[in-house]
Order: structure tokens, then sequence, then C-alpha cells
């Protein structure tokens, strides 16, 4: 009996054992909220990522809109050619998911903590964050999810038609401006900012480069919008983005700039053979800085003086092998730390446009020209901006593939680079976003979407064009305007999509529908 | 656990491909969990035995990574019993939820020393290669073969690539004792060589058992401690990258392999080292020989099992047992690739993956028994405690991937990039219970089991619901014993039961932290903590009937059963809008539901001859029948490029989903513009993963010394799919492709436009379906096979004299032929024996065939 009580009283000893569970159950890998409190690291120390999100790679830009504006091409003919390259989509959701998973979630979070930490400047930091990742989300995919962000976890969730976005947007972008202006001289930052130090003065600067960027794509369809919100970013006395110094620069973490890991790592990337056009018939002393020459001469016969050869956009290949031989990127790249995100050439080449549309305060057209290219040249360490600018009769040339013919093109673009008063405005803005164009290497998302705008740079077409019903026709006069909504949205969110698919001009989710900037009217101005 | 297969209805076993000594996976009715494994739970001497399952390969690569079965020595097994229905949960906690496997090993008899040899040795050959075409090469050094042209090239690379796998497993045993104590030990030692050429596998076990009876035999004391060691080299993988059978079988024709595979390397005066000798620098591609010889990959396992008991009978009928057990395992697994691999997947100067880590369990329980009878009511009681303490994955692991190593291919610490993290890896779950059960007899006729269990665990802390509470209840009768039946029944027991198991959440989800990054960065935890969480909840009844007819010569053993779990734990990715990116949920409603039967007999049974004859089949209906109550459309869907395995409510686990072709109406391929058959808009349900029906059926003669064993198994219905075919078909080296050339044309019922079009060129029909992400729709195949399983003759050699008391020879072949398959990869043996990747190939090496010889000496 005694025995029996003995055991008894030790089975109900194992009951209070349970004390410990809290701390069994804890990840001691994983850092807690309290230990990041120190240091004041809890709110602000993902701000790195986030910048660092802001980018993408390889499926997201390389084998994307690098791509289609031809700054490059790919040797390696993936899924048997036939990808997003050639108008077949292959990879959709990539970006999506970076911008909803690594910035929109965690920063959703941030917002939260600011508040309870008593923060407010870190939340409309990660505001701004937000904004700058939403508004390269609309320019890829139209309507996104911005609006209803958050207020739902197993239920619909809308889309933002892009004219309420690009409203909101705005109305944003005011806020956080009210909230920095008021702190310039916060230091809250500088321990969490490898772009600007904490500096809230260039975070000004980068909101008001950003507004002005945004405001340029709505000229056509919305153009009082557009006018007003330029004016505001053009008149602001903290001013925009000016100097190389001011560029915002997005560091990479220690992680190997993307573009050097897909040329030199997976051979999965060269020079685009738009670029080639461009920069080798307009003897831009650019090309070395992006660009390596080639070891085989016999690949640039069409011209020795200048050994680059790129790979067509939407190339016809028959094997990687054969154009692996091509031009890579610089060598410069493999030790980059970071890489653009907004330029002051940008700029410069926005206030010209500004100056032929009659904004106030945006200078002359002629002198902002003329900058932006010396601006570019300056931050990319090239040489021979002066010959550049008084160049009034180099060309683009023709493109010649030395291994497959069919991917050769006659060029579409004639423009020269010297500033003519007499030009007209459309001739005018053609040599403004021509040089744009060729500034923004590595940075190229605004690229493309200037090119749907204006139609220009004038670039080839795809040599292969694979678009089907699938996700779209793309006829052979016309590039592809948008990505189709990610798969897992569309069987997740299925009314919401089909709601967001509603809100495109044409009324259809495919690839060939324009976005609401994107007004298919002839001309500019 | 092979030697289970096909020998007992209900019991689904898949064993990894990977050869010997690898990862299995045992479900017994049906996949009750979600997110869960739904796997037996391995019980040895009483005590749980630790299966904490390595990584399996995917579509991307990697290899099984083993599990905690493989260390055992099948040889020292005395007997093994299934239970199959939630019974087994009460005595072994909720893991016991999924079945049960009870191993008993063998002990030490008192009075006499006995010695067994026990000898096998195994040859095995590559049984189900895919088919291919040696006519056609590439054109124009293209890295796809759609010459249509013929040539003579070589035709035997692929089939000499693999070798005749040799496995001897020899053992060695002595067991003796007297009436007080009894001893057993035994060491054993299993070698292996696979398929593939450098892959090899050793491994050793010792094995000490002891039990000593004291004060009059009331008190018994035994102690067992199990020792093993494995190394693992070159265990064959599976997926794309760093996989030598895709480089083996994608190879364009026209080329000279014989040069590839003696020149796998070529020295590179720019690097001043030996880079990969290939011609495509596609990432999927390897030179296989460079695989074989440059990648080495090593995998080791050293554990010890000790457990001590003591057994008390203080008084008639009660007992009182304690016990103790620690199961430790020290894991390594060491994948080197050389600097000059393809650079895709290594890096410029070599890429290593590292884990290193050890599990500990520690169990302890106390259990009290009582055994009486009162009359005619006879009553087995029990009351025990048991507290399990499992620390798994306590070590590290790393992969510098495409960041290179400082110096080329030097693979230590030090030589590791300063921005890739290591990681440090942890998990571990206690878990305490209480329980009862007791038996009710009256005149040994009808039997009432009660049992309940509460149990406490780590994992659902701080949620007010880490305490849980399940039971089970069961009532058999005898009915041969009550009434009186026709002669014919010698024997009838009905019997039917109903429990409820509580299952807990996996470890971390309750409250999950954040995660540094090693670059300076740190990650938010990309889901939410979860406070209220419930434990899983399966809720089983069954009903079943034993039975022997015929004089003791026929028997009949059938169950139907039916099981629901609710509250399933899942992780679900959250929708792009929802804020998260991860969702833990307690949801779903998945139901089990079938029937299991055993047939068998002695049609003939004389002095010298008999014939034994076994049916078994099994049939499990799984059906998600609610995901998220408030949102019925939700699905989750895991899309691996044109292959999606989709979760929603209506479906099963495993159901596959896949891009038909587009059809019209009348059901004709409708081609594009370019003469291409599309695609149709969205994915279409094309059947499931898992067989409907299993069977098996075991023939044994036996003639004096003489015993032929025959099993043929079977299981039918469901489908497979082949990512291999796609891919062989898109790269013109299958068979089929190249017959489509020799005929100059595919027939096809197709529509383009308006114009019907009855043929269509091979190359354009192949790149389109194959690949990647084509129309998986020629890739389905009908799961179902039936195999002469197992083959064996075994003859017990006649002794004369005292030394040796017994021996036997037996030749045995294992998977000796199909009568029917219609998939290309045999679907039994599987590349992953996760939950998903089911009935799935993906470059994982072929099954196989094996004879083997075995001597038994018993002195």
């Amino acid at each position: 009996m005694k025995k029996i009580c003995i055991m008894v009283l030790a089975l109900i000893l194992f009951n209070s054992c349970t004390k410990n569970f809290e701390e069994i159950n804890t990840n001691p890998n994983q850092i807690s909220k309290k230990l990041l409190e120190q240091d004041f690291n809890l709110v602000g120390g993902s701000f790195p990522t986030f910048m660092f999100n802001l980018m993408g790679h390889q499926i997201e830009e390389d084998l994307c809109y690098d791509n289609w504006m031809g700054f490059m091409g790919t040797p390696t003919p993936f899924v048997s050619n036939v990808n997003n390259t050639t108008y077949y989509l292959r990879w959709i959701d990539a970006y999506w998911n970076r911008v909803y998973g690594s910035v929109m979630s965690p920063t959703k979070q941030v917002i939260q903590l600011a508040q309870e930490y008593n923060l407010p400047l870190f939340g409309d930091w990660a505001k701004l964050v937000r904004i700058l990742a939403i508004s390269k989300l609309t320019a890829i995919y139209g309507p996104v999810i911005y609006s209803n962000y958050g207020t739902s976890t197993l239920g619909t969730i809308k889309y933002d038609k892009e004219s309420d976005l690009y409203n909101n947007l705005f109305t944003q972008l005011d806020e956080i401006e009210t909230n920095f202006k008021a702190n310039t001289s916060y230091t809250g930052f500088i321990k969490f900012d490898p772009s600007y130090k904490g500096n809230i003065a260039s975070w000004l600067k980068l909101l008001n480069s950003v507004r002005f960027r945004l405001a340029m794509r709505l000229v056509k369809v919305s153009p009082t919008v557009a006018k007003t919100e330029g004016e505001k970013a053009l008149a602001d006395p903290v001013g925009l983005i000016s100097t190389n110094a001011e560029n915002f620069l997005i560091s990479l973490n220690g992680e190997v700039m993307p573009v050097s890991m897909i040329s030199f790592d997976w051979n999965d990337t060269r020079m685009g053979a738009t670029m080639e056009s461009f920069m080798v018939g307009l003897k831009d002393g650019r090309i070395k800085k992006y660009f390596s020459e080639v070891s085989d001469a016999s690949l640039v016969t069409d011209h020795p003086a200048y050994k680059y050869k790129g790979i067509r956009s939407g190339a016809f290949i028959n094997a990687k092998d054969d154009r692996v031989s091509y031009s890579t990127v610089s060598t410069d790249f493999k030790s980059a730390q970071n890489r653009r995100g907004f330029t002051a050439s940008e700029i410069a080449f926005l206030k010209a446009e500004a100056a032929l549309r009659g904004w106030a305060n945006a200078g002359d057209a002629k002198t902002n020209y003329e900058n932006g290219v010396r601006l570019s040249f300056a931050d990319w360490g090239a040489a021979g901006v002066d010959a550049y600018l008084a160049d009034a009769t180099s060309k683009p040339i023709n493109y010649v593939d030395p291994k497959d013919s069919k991917n050769n093109f006659t060029a579409l673009s004639s423009i020269t680079i010297a500033w003519d008063a007499g030009d007209s405005n459309e001739l005018k803005l053609e040599k403004i976003i021509t040089q744009k164009y060729l500034a923004t290497f590595t940075n190229t998302l605004e690229a493309w979407v200037d090119f749907r705008r204006t139609g220009y740079p004038k670039i080839p077409h795809v040599a292969k064009n694979d678009s089907s019903p699938d996700w779209g026709v793309i006829t052979a006069d016309q590039w592809i305007k948008r990505l189709v909504f990610v798969p897992a949205e569309r069987t997740g969110n299925t009314a919401a999509v089909a709601e967001a698919a509603s809100f495109l001009t044409s009324g259809k989710d495919d690839i060939a529908s324009r976005l609401w900037w994107d007004t298919n009217t002839p001309g500019n101005f | 656990m092979e030697a289970l297969s096909g020998k007992a209805a209900g019991v689904d076993i898949g064993i990894s491909n990977s050869g010997v000594g690898g990862s299995t996976k045992t479900v017994l009715r049906g996949s009750k969990s979600i997110a869960g494994n739904s796997e037996a739970l391995f019980v040895i001497d009483g005590v749980p035995v630790v299966n904490n399952k390595g990584g399996q390969p995917g579509s991307y690569g990697g290899t099984d990574g083993g599990d905690g079965l493989s260390a055992l020595n099948q040889d020292d097994f005395e007997s093994v019993t299934i239970l199959r229905g939630a019974n087994g949960a009460i005595l072994y906690g909720s893991q016991g939820a999924n079945g049960v496997i009870l191993i008993n090993t063998k002990k030490g008899q008192a009075g006499k020393i006995a010695i067994a040899l026990n000898s096998t040795i195994n040859f095995s050959n590559a049984a189900t290669l895919p088919e291919f075409q040696f006519d056609y090469g590439a054109i124009g050094g293209s890295d796809y073969s759609w010459s249509k042209t013929k040539g003579d090239y070589q035709r035997n690379y692929i089939k000499d690539f693999f070798q005749t796998g040799v496995n001897t497993i020899n053992s060695l045993s002595v067991s003796g004792g007297n009436e007080r104590t009894t001893t057993y030990f035994s060491y054993g030692n299993n070698n292996a060589s696979g398929i593939v050429p450098t892959s090899t596998y050793n491994k050793h076990n010792v094995t000490f058992s002891q039990e000593t009876k004291l004060f009059d035999d009331k008190l018994t004391l035994s102690g067992n401690v199990r020792f093993s060691n494995e190394k693992s080299k070159n265990r064959p993988g599976a997926g794309y990258y760093n996989n030598p059978l895709t480089g083996l079988y994608l190879f364009a024709r026209e080329r000279d392999f014989n040069d590839y595979k003696t020149n796998y390397q070529v020295f590179s005066t720019e690097r001043n080292l030996y880079k990969q000798n290939w011609y495509s620098t596609e990432e999927k591609q390897n030179n296989p020989y460079w695989e074989l010889n440059n990648d080495p990959k090593l995998s080791t396992s050293n554990r010890v099992i000790a457990s001590a008991k003591a057994s008390y009978a203080f008084l008639p009928h009660f007992k009182f047992d304690v016990r103790g057990n620690i199961d430790y395992n020290d894991r390594l697994l060491d994948y080197r690739y050389a600097a000059g691999g393809n650079s895709v997947s290594v890096s410029s100067n070599g890429t290593w993956n590292y884990t290193k880590y050890n599990d500990k369990a520690l169990y302890g329980d106390a259990i009290l028994s009582y055994d009486n009878s009162f009359g005619k009511f006879s009553l087995n009681s029990v009351l025990g405690g048991s507290i399990q303490d499992y620390t798994f994955n306590d070590g590290m692991t790393f992969s510098n991937g495409n960041i290179p190593l400082q110096y080329p291919n030097f693979f230590s610490f030090a030589n590791l990039p300063t921005n890739v993290p290591v990681n440090q890896t942890y998990s571990r779950v206690q878990k305490q219970g209480l329980f009862a059960n007791a038996s009710l007899g009256f005149k040994d006729m009808i039997y009432l089991d009660l049992a309940g269990r509460n149990d406490w665990a780590s994992t659902l802390a701080n949620t007010g619901n880490d305490s849980y509470f399940y039971y089970s209840a069961g009532l058999s009768g005898i009915i041969s014993q009550m009434v009186a039946l026709p002669k014919e029944i010698n024997f009838l027991k009905l019997r039917a039961s109903t429990s409820k198991v509580a299952n807990e959440v996996p470890y971390n989800t309750v409250s999950p932290n954040n995660i540094v990054n090693g670059n300076n960065t740190y990650t938010f935890n990309p889901q939410t903590p979860f406070s209220t969480l419930v434990p899983e909840k399966i809720i089983s009844n069954e009903i079943g009937i034993e039975s022997r007819l015929l004089n003791n010569r026929l028997n009949l053993d059938f169950t139907y059963y039916k099981n629901s779990s609710t509250n399933q734990f899942l992780s679900l990715p959250a929708s792009s809008g929802s804020g998260y990116v991860f969702l833990y949920v307690n949801a779903g409603k998945v139901t089990n539901q079938g029937f299991e039967l055993t047939l068998g007999g002695d049609p003939v049974k004389t002095d010298n001859f008999g014939w034994n004859t076994s049916v078994n089949l099994s049939q499990n209906k799984n059906k998600i029948v609610e995901l998220i109550a408030d949102n019925p459309g939700y699905q989750v869907g895991s899309d691996s490029e044109g292959f999606n395995s989709i979760i929603k409510s209506g479906g099963s686990f495993n159901d596959l989903y896949i891009f038909k072709f587009a059809r019209d109406a009348s059901g004709q391929i409708i081609l594009d513009d370019a003469g291409k058959p599309s695609k149709a808009a969205k994915q279409e349900y094309v059947g499931n993963l898992n067989p409907n029906l299993i069977t098996g059926w075991n023939n044994t003669f036996t003639y004096k010394n003489l015993s032929l064993s025959v099993l043929v198994t079977a299981k039918f219905g469901g489908v497979a799919f082949s990512k291999t075919e796609a891919f062989l078909d898109s790269y013109g080296v299958s068979k089929r492709t190249g017959e489509a050339r020799d005929a100059g044309s595919i027939p096809i019922n197709a529509i383009k436009g308006n114009t019907p079009q009855t043929s269509i060129d091979p190359a354009l029909y192949y790149s389109v379906i194959g690949d990647r992400n084509g129309i998986m729709e020629p890739y389905v195949f009908s799961r179902t096979n039936v195999r002469l399983a197992q083959v064996s003759l075994a003859y017990n050699l006649p002794i004369k004299g005292t030394a040796i008391k017994s021996a036997s020879i037996s030749v045995i072949g294992r998977n000796l032929f199909f009568f029917y398959k219609k998939s290309p990869f045999d679907p039994e043996q599987a590349m992953s024996t996760n939950n998903s990747m089911q009935a799935n190939d993906i470059f994982a090496i072929p099954g196989t065939r094996s004879y083997g010889l075995n001597l038994k000496l018993n002195f």
C-alpha cells in the first residue's frame, strides 16, 4: 500500500513539470523582440532588407524588362527557347511575391511597432518604402493590392484601380512629407540607413523625386493631376535629387550584384543588341563601363573598332554555347556594393520633359537635357561627354548577329544626340527619352514605363514571338504591355482578380492589355 | 521494413529508391494529417523508436537524408505485430494515432546457449530504365537531339553506367542463460554497393541485452543497449541539379559519350585547376562521371539506444514496471561539390552543403498493472505515466550556394565566405502523459476495453490548451463460444471500437521569433503568433470480424474503419494581400474510411506437403471534407512547373492537377497559328497519386525440408506522373520520339483554325508538350502495377550431430517481374518518402530487381 502511495505521488510530480513548457517551446536560434529592443534594433533593423527587396534578380528583371527593353539579352534557350523573353510567360510572380512577402508584410509589423514604441517617423519611413515598392509593382501588373492590404486573412482582398492607387500614393506622399519636414533633424534612422545615413533632407529629396516620376507617368491619361503633382515636386524648396552625391543607392547587403552573378557565374545574360545598336552607333563612352569587350574578333566584323556584341531581345537560339562569348557586363560589377535606385540624371531628364510641357520651375529643356547626360557620364566615370553632346550626326547602327541572321535588325531609331532648338517637341522628347534610356542601365523599370508611355526610344521588336492566347497575343507591330496577375491570386483570390481585370482598359487579364497610363493615343503633346 | 510490404493488409510501405539504408514511409489507413506525417510509430520492446527523417529530394535536387529506422538490425527482431487503429495511441501517446508497429526483440533463453549465424548476399540491378532512342543526334551542336537523319551512334553507355549492386549482410548472435539471468548479444554487419557506381553503404550493429530475475522471480531487472554506425557515400538523389542521370539520359546522341566518360575533367590553364568537361552549359546537366568522382556525398549516423527496466511483482496480481530509455543519434551530412562544376549550382570555388546535428530522445514510464479474475469476470488493467523529451536537429547547417568559398576545393570552416550564415538548428518537444486502461472479460467470451489518456505537450504552451484528454473504448465477443455455430466455423469473433486521439502541434509555432540573416540584417518572422492553437483531433471507429473455419484450415480477418481528423494544424501560404506570408490555422476535416481483409488457409496439409495461401486486400478512401470553414473555396497548391498537387475541400491528398490539351467540343486538340498544340486555360484534376486498392497474395509450399514461397503484390488505381519522360521527350532522346521520326510524323486528332489536322511533326509536338512546363497530359500514367514481388526457396538442411542445431539455405528474388505496369518507372520505389512527391519521378534512379542467397546456422 505504501508503495502505491509513493507511486501516485511520483506521478503527481510529473504534472508540476509543465512550468518549463514555455521555455522548452521557444526556439533559442530565433531572436526575440525583447532582445531586438536593445540598441533600438527592433523597429529599424529590417530597413536595409526592405530596400534590398525593392530590386529584383534574374526572373524578375533580367529575363523581363531588362530583356524586353534590350538592355540585356540571354544566350540561354530557357524552356526550349519559349519563355518571357519571347513573350510566352514562364515566370510571373517572383517580383510580386518579393514585394508582398519581403516588403509589404514585414512593414506591416514595423508600422505597428512604430506605434507601440512611439517612434512615428519609422512608421512614415516604412510607408515611404512601401510606396517605392508599390509604385514599381503597379508599373508591371497594373492594378495591385494596396489600400486593402492586410484587411482580411482568408477572404477576398480587393485590388485598387490604378487611378485610385496613384491618387492614394500622392496623398500618402503628402502626409509623409509633412511629418518628415517637421522633423528634419531626426537622427533615429542613422544606424539603419545604408543609402542616406539617416539624413531626413535626403529622404525628402527622394520623396519629391518619386512624386515627380509618378506624375510624369500620368501626362497623357490625367494631365491635370500630372501637372499639379509635378509642379509640386519642382517647387518644393527641399529640392530633388540633383547631384550624383544625392543618388539613391541601394546597398546589396553583401550579396553579389545580380547582373554580375547572372552574367559571370551562370552565363545566362549578355549585353543586349539594342544597347549595342545605340551605344556603338552613338559612340557612347559609357559602353566600356557597362559592358566588356569580346575576345573573339570574328564576332565584331561589322564594327571592328568597337568590340562589343549583344544578343537580340527574344532571339532565335539554338544552343547556349553559341553566344556565351558575346559581351558580358563590365567586370566592375563583380565588386559592386550597391545598385542605383534613383539617379540625378533621371531627374534632369524629367525636368527636360517638364520644360517641354511648360511646367513651372522646370527650367530650360536643353540645359536639363545636357545636364542629364553629363550627370550620367560622371556617375559611371565615362569620358568624352563634351564630344558626345556636340555630335549631331552619329545614329544607332543596324544589328548583325554573326551566328544567326534571323536575329539581325535594322535600327528603327535614327535619333542623334546634339540638341537642336529647331526640332519639334516630339523629336526633342525622343532625344530626351533616348538619353534617359541609355543612362538608366541596371535600373531599368522606368525605361519600360517611358517606352510604353511615349514610344521612345525606338527599339526593335522581339525576333521570336511565341505569344499565344495562353497569356495573350502580341501582334508583330507591338511589344509586351504588362505581366498577368499571379497564378496563386487567380486561384486563391479569384473574385478580386476578376474585378481587377475589369479595371484594365481592355478588360482582359493578359500581356497585351495596356495599363491605365498607356493610353494608345498618337503623339506625346 | 520492406519485408512487411505486401504481407499485411492495409500496410502501405514506400521505400526510397536511394538504395540500402534509405528511408521508408509506412502508412496505415491513409494519410490523416495534411501537414504532418501520417506514418506509423515503430515501437521496440515497448519503447517508441525515434524516427527523425532527414530531408528528401525535390524537383531541384537533393538526396534522401535517411530516417531513424535504417539503424536497426532486423536480425534482432523476434516478432512484429501491427496495431492498425488508433488504440495504440493510449499506450504510446498521440504519435501512435497513425498505428503502431510493435517489434519484440530476441531474448536469451534459460538453460541453453544458442549461437546463430545469418549470412546473406543480394545482387541487384536496374530494372525500370526509361526507353531511349540512339539513332538520331542533335543538329548543329544543340543540346536537343532532333535531327531527322539516322546515324550510327553509341548505344550502350546508359546501360553500362549502372552496375550490379552487391549487398552482404552478416550477423552473429549469442544468447544463453540460466533460470536467473539470460543474456543476448549480437553483431551485425551490412555492406552494400548500389547500382550507381561509387555509392556505398556500411552499417555495423552491436546489441546487448540482459535480464535477471531476483527475489523469487518477483523482481526482474533488464537492460539493453544497441549501437549502430552507418556510413553512406554518394547516396543517389533525384531532381534536376547535380544529378548524374540528367546528363546521362539527355546526352546528345551524336557525340562520343565514352570520351566524356574517360575525360570527365579537363585542365583549365586559366584557373590552373580541373574543370568539368561537358558540352552543354545548361544548369540541369552535368558530366555524370564528374558528378560521381568529384562531388562526394558523405552521410554518417552513430546511434546508441539504451534502456533499463525494472519490473516488480510486489503483490499477487500486481506488477509495477519502471523503465527509462535514451536514444542518441549523431548525424553528419557532408556534400561537397568541386570547383569547376556546373556554374549555376556550384560556386566558382566549389559548394559545400554541411549539416551536423544530434538527436536526443529521453523516454521514461512507470506502469502499474493489475490482472485478476473474479468468478466469471477477468480484469486486466494498467495505470501509468510517461514522459518523453525529444530534442531534434540540435546542431548546425550551412550551404555557401553560389557564393564562392575563399579558396577553391578546400572544405573547412575557415574557408567559408564571410557573408554566408551558419545556421544553428534546434527543436525540442516534451510530452507528459497519464494513462489508464482496463480490459474486462466475461467468461472469456466478451471483452470490454476502456482506455483514457491525458497528455501535456510543450508545443501548446501558453495557449491554455496544453493539456488534453483522449480515450478509446472497444467491445469484442467470441461468438463461437457464446452460441452454437455450424461445425464448419471453429472460431468467430466480432469486435468494435471507437477512439478519440489528440495530437500536439509542431515545435515553435505558438510564438515564433525573428530570424537573423547573417549579413547584419534580420527578418521578422513571416507568420504571426497563434496563441489560440488547439491540438489536432482524430476520431476513429472500426468494426471487425475474425474467424477460423473448416477445421482451422481457413482463416478470415476483416475490419472496416472510418476516421475523421479535425483541427488539423496547417501552415498555409497566405494570400498576397493578407498581411502575412504564412498563416497557421487549426482547420480542416479529413476523413479516411476503408477496409482491410485477410483471407488465408491451408488448402493442402499432409505430413510431407503443405500449401498455405493468404490474400490480403485493403482499400482506403481519403477525403478532405473541409479546409477553412469560412472560406469553402480556399485551396493550397504547390505548383511545381506543370505538376500541381492541390489541397482543397472536396478533394483528397495527393490529387494531381495538370494542364491538359485545349480541345474543342468534339475533342480535337486545338492548334495555334504556328501549328503547336495549345494548353487548356486551367489546370484540371487527372487523378490521385495514391492507389485505390492494395493487395498481396502469398503462397507457401512446403515439402519435407523444402519451402517455396511466392508473393505477388499489386496496387490498383491512382495515377503516376513522370517529369523524366517529359524531359526525355522534349530533348528527343526517348524511344517514342525515335519511333515518331521513323514514322515521319505523329498521328493526332487536331484542328487548326477550322482545318482538321491528322498528323504533326514530332519535334514540334514534343517540344511543346515536354520539358518543365509543357502540357503534361501524356505524362500521367496509370499507377496500377502487379508484380512478382518475391520468390524464395528455402531448404532446411537435415542435421545429424549435436554441434549444429539447425541450418537452412535459401535463395530469394525480389521485384522479379511485372505482370502489369503502365508507368515507365516503378511507382513503389519512390524518389521521396515525404507526403508530396509520391508516384512522381524527376530523374530518380531506376527501380531494382534483386536476387540473393541466404545461409542460417544455429548452434
